[in-house]
């Protein structure tokens, strides 16, 4: 491989690294609020409320089955309001965010819902307010399960992010189309292809650690 | 200390509505340990889960320590809680916490500085007898001990009054004992009022003042458990009483088929139940002697409630029928309570 080559997927793997890192966060940030939220609105839960948990649900639901190739398009608008431009790695953050958060919500909500009811039960009947109930109780109870949600969703990201070529994203995926694909250039195509297998093995295992550290239930 | 007045709950379903408690009423004094008894599905759990307001009763009102809890804003509830403990069948321990932050976590709520809280907890968890247990997980413990942290952590924040929602019905006999020991220690050493349900007259027989039973969201039956276990006045009570102390003939008796009038043999079947001091005494023997009859005693078991012993005897009396009805007469007077069971044949 050349060094113009190797360059290439050096500034690849960074602009991946970039897109991935940033876009997991902000969907963490948006997302686990938005999975509390559908928790505690939920039926026989601390704030039940049908209505914002059917609507918070509803709009979740229409982004998820949005497939992300058109919803990268669809949200152009939305994407040069936030970041000013519609195209480039930092334009691609913006509808990987957007797609990934409803799914951290959803994560974030079924691991708060494994909680058991009666240990709910137990912090109110010690006179808990509905924050501590989530800071002291939900979100540390369910701590371990969330962090296998996250990691699921990071690899998701370097998933989709491969297809953020489409609006000029660059990264690994670009490079493995561009190069591999319409060039015809084998080796960069596996390069690229056994880097990504190593940064998931990597994200995943990490996952499952800090996972397996933070579950107190099976000692 | 806590007053339930006339309180009714209705659960309200697409399936129709289930009235779980029918107008319930009672009264638990000062360091009392009051049990409430009865089948699943008896409204045991609403009742017990309405006095902490856990859940909202449909009407009546539920006052502890003088405070109408129903009427309780928001903040005012969540100090009356700190007040009133809680324990659970299956514990309800926070799995992500150590035995001492479990203990810790309501004194962390309160506001409590870390000094304070180690100052309180330590004392707490020697009392439990899980000092040595401090760091371990709950699911590093066994079903006793992880009841033990569940006790020490209601505990923590010094409650006036302490519900037991099936406390031991999920542990062995031998772990239900000690844990009973253990709740009536506490009892004593802290004049805390303990309120707890159950479907296990084990548990009311062991530690219980008074009890009710409840049966289809109704108080059917109330008082000292002396009294309901001596004398029960419902089916219900006597089924209770039954899974600890046999109110049935034992089976020989009732296989040779008693005649309610008498027979030529003259052999009268009599259960006598005695309670307290009239266990102690040679009363047996005193009829046998004033009034010539012969006494023979067929079945027998003694117990006791509180360190007051109490017992049944099922005995054969003969004689002549007016000795007999003399003798009977006679432990009545002597506090013996006789039923007359038939004739033998
Ligand atoms: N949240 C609820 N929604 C609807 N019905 C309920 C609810 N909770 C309890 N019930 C009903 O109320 C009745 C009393 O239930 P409760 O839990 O108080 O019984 P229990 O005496 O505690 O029984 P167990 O010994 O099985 O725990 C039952 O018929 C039950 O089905
Ligand atoms: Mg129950």
């Amino acid at each position: 491989m050349s060094p113009e080559i190797i360059r290439l997927l050096w500034q690849s793997c960074l602009e991946t690294f970039y897109m991935v890192t940033v876009s997991s966060l902000v969907s963490f940030a948006l997302g686990m609020p938005l999975g509390v939220l559908l928790t505690i609105t939920g039926k026989g839960h601390i704030k039940e409320n049908p209505k914002v948990n059917q609507g918070v649900g509803a709009v979740i639901n229409a982004i998820r089955s949005t497939p992300f190739i058109i919803l990268m398009v669809a949200i152009v608008p939305f994407t040069r309001w936030v970041v000013g431009s519609s195209i480039g790695t930092t334009a691609a953050i913006v509808p990987l965010t957007v797609s990934a958060t409803p799914f951290v919500a959803r994560i974030v909500e079924s691991s708060l819902k494994e909680v058991p009811h009666g240990v709910v039960e137990a912090a109110l009947s010690m006179g808990s307010t509905p924050l501590e109930v989530i800071y002291k109780v939900l979100l540390p109870e369910a701590l371990s399960g969330i962090i296998l949600g996250l990691t699921l969703t990071v690899v998701s990201l370097i998933g989709y992010s491969a297809m953020a070529g489409v609006i000029g994203g660059g990264g690994l995926g670009d490079l493995a189309i561009r190069y591999g694909y319409q060039r015809f250039e084998e080796k960069v195509m596996i390069a690229t292809v056994v880097i990504l297998i190593f940064i998931v093995q990597l994200v995943q295992s990490s996952g499952d650690f800090l996972s397996r550290k933070t579950d107190k239930s099976r000692l | 200390m806590i007053k339930i007045d006339n309180l009714t709950k209705t659960y309200t379903s697409k399936e129709g509505d289930i009235q779980a408690l029918k107008g319930v009423s009672l009264y638990v004094g000062r360091g009392r340990i009051f049990g409430v008894i009865g089948q699943s599905g008896a409204g045991k759990s609403t009742l017990i889960r309405c006095i902490n307001m856990l859940e909202r009763p449909t009407s009546g009102t539920v006052t502890v320590d003088g405070k109408d809890m129903g009427a309780l804003t928001g903040k005012e509830l969540l100090r009356a809680r700190q007040e009133i403990s809680m324990i659970f069948q299956h514990f309800n321990l926070l799995a992500s916490r150590t035995v001492f932050d479990n203990v810790a976590y309501p004194l962390e709520i309160q506001g409590l500085k870390k000094s304070a809280i180690t100052e309180r907890v330590l004392p707490l968890l020697e009392l439990v007898g899980l000092h040595e247990r401090a760091r371990y997980y709950p699911s590093q413990l066994s079903g006793g001990q992880k009841q033990r942290v569940g006790i020490a952590r209601a505990l923590a924040s010094r409650p006036k009054v302490l519900l037991c929602d099936e406390a031991t019905s999920a542990l062995d006999p031998q772990t239900t004992k000690s844990i009973l020991a253990l709740l009536k220690d506490i009892n004593k050493k802290f004049d805390l009022t303990i309120v707890l349900i159950t479907h296990e007259m084990i548990v009311i027989k062991e530690i219980c003042d008074k009890v009710a039973v409840i049966e289809n969201g109704r108080i059917v039956e109330e008082g000292g458990v002396l009294e309901v276990f001596t004398n029960p006045r419902t089916q219900t009570a006597r089924e209770f009483i039954g899974t600890v102390i046999s109110q049935h003939l034992p089976p020989f008796l009732s296989e040779i088929g008693l005649s309610p009038v008498p027979v030529d043999s003259g052999k009268l079947l009599v259960r006598l139940s005695f309670i307290g001091a009239s266990a102690g005494q040679p009363i047996l023997a005193g009829a046998i002697r004033a009034y010539n009859v012969d006494i023979s005693i067929i079945y027998g078991n003694i117990d006791s409630i509180k360190d007051t012993p109490f017992g049944t005897l099922i005995a054969e009396v003969s004689g002549k029928s007016d000795d007999i009805n003399s003798a009977l007469a006679y432990f009545g007077r002597q506090n013996l309570r006789v039923e007359v069971l038939g004739y033998v044949p």
